[in-house]
């Protein structure tokens, strides 16, 4: 089957919010199909054209194969078959995200933020050192 | 003409697991090529019963390709007797009205 076809049935498929793993399923099946149409076709004496044009033609158009897709709601993605939940869930995570994004950001970012604490309490207790040692006489006295 | 293509493909798993290029083949047999449908569109058919639970689908590599094999559940097995008998009951009053219309129009 010519790759333009796949191209233009995947994008109907793809507009029509089919989950991507039936489209790819789908895809992978119509074109093992179309081969066995073909090898068969060929097996029984026809041209290589011939071949091509009688596999497309027993395989149905496009337009019937995605109907029968897209007629089966099942195959939608879950966004697509219940939008209302859809939209409450992304607004729960959206809303969960935002007071959530700095923790994450520290879990993710944990060996530097460890370091650079460190570094903030080593030169605390360098410069508390120092000022011990001068007892607090941080002034040079008039 | 709704619930044909399951109850078909259905009955034919039954018997033995089958990648889509078999099942068209075997349809067209047992039917006597009485149903004629672009051949693509067993695969949504397909899909749908594995959605629903009433198939199962395993991809296995023959010969270098890439077949994906379905065979039928229990879930399967209860929806085909279901539409069996849904198929039966619908034909033979199908039948029965074919076969004595007079039960009808004669009376009118």
């Amino acid at each position: 089957m010519p790759e333009s076809r796949f191209e233009a049935l995947k994008l109907e498929l793809l507009e029509g919010g089919v989950a991507p793993v039936y489209i790819a399923r789908t895809l992978l099946e119509l074109a093992e199909h179309y081969t066995d149409l073909e090898q068969d076709a060929l097996a029984a004496g026809l041209s290589r054209e011939e071949a091509a044009r009688a596999a497309i033609e027993a395989l149905g158009s496009e337009r019937q194969i995605a109907a029968a897709v897209l007629a089966r709601p099942g195959l939608r993605e879950w966004s697509v078959r219940y939008p209302r939940v859809a939209h409450c869930v992304r607004s729960a995570t959206t809303i969960g995200l935002i007071p959530g994004m700095p923790v994450m950001f520290c879990i993710e970012h944990r060996p530097e933020l460890a370091r650079w604490a460190a570094a903030v309490m080593a030169a605390a207790t360098f410069i508390g050192a120092i000022l011990t040692w001068l007892d607090w006489m941080i002034f040079v006295p008039a | 003409m709704s619930g044909v293509p399951e109850l078909l493909v259905l009955r034919l798993l039954c018997n033995r697991e089958m990648y889509g290029y078999e099942i068209v083949k075997a349809v067209r047999l047992v039917t006597g090529e009485a149903i004629g449908l672009g051949e693509g569109v067993i695969y949504p058919v397909l899909h749908w019963l594995e959605e629903s639970g009433a198939v199962k689908a395993k991809r296995k590599a023959v010969n270098g390709r890439e077949r994906v094999y379905y065979l039928v559940t229990t879930k399967g097995k209860k929806r085909l007797r279901h539409l069996s008998d849904e198929w039966q009951r619908v034909s033979g009053g199908v039948n029965s009205a074919l076969g004595d219309p007079g039960g009808v129009t004669g009376n009118a």
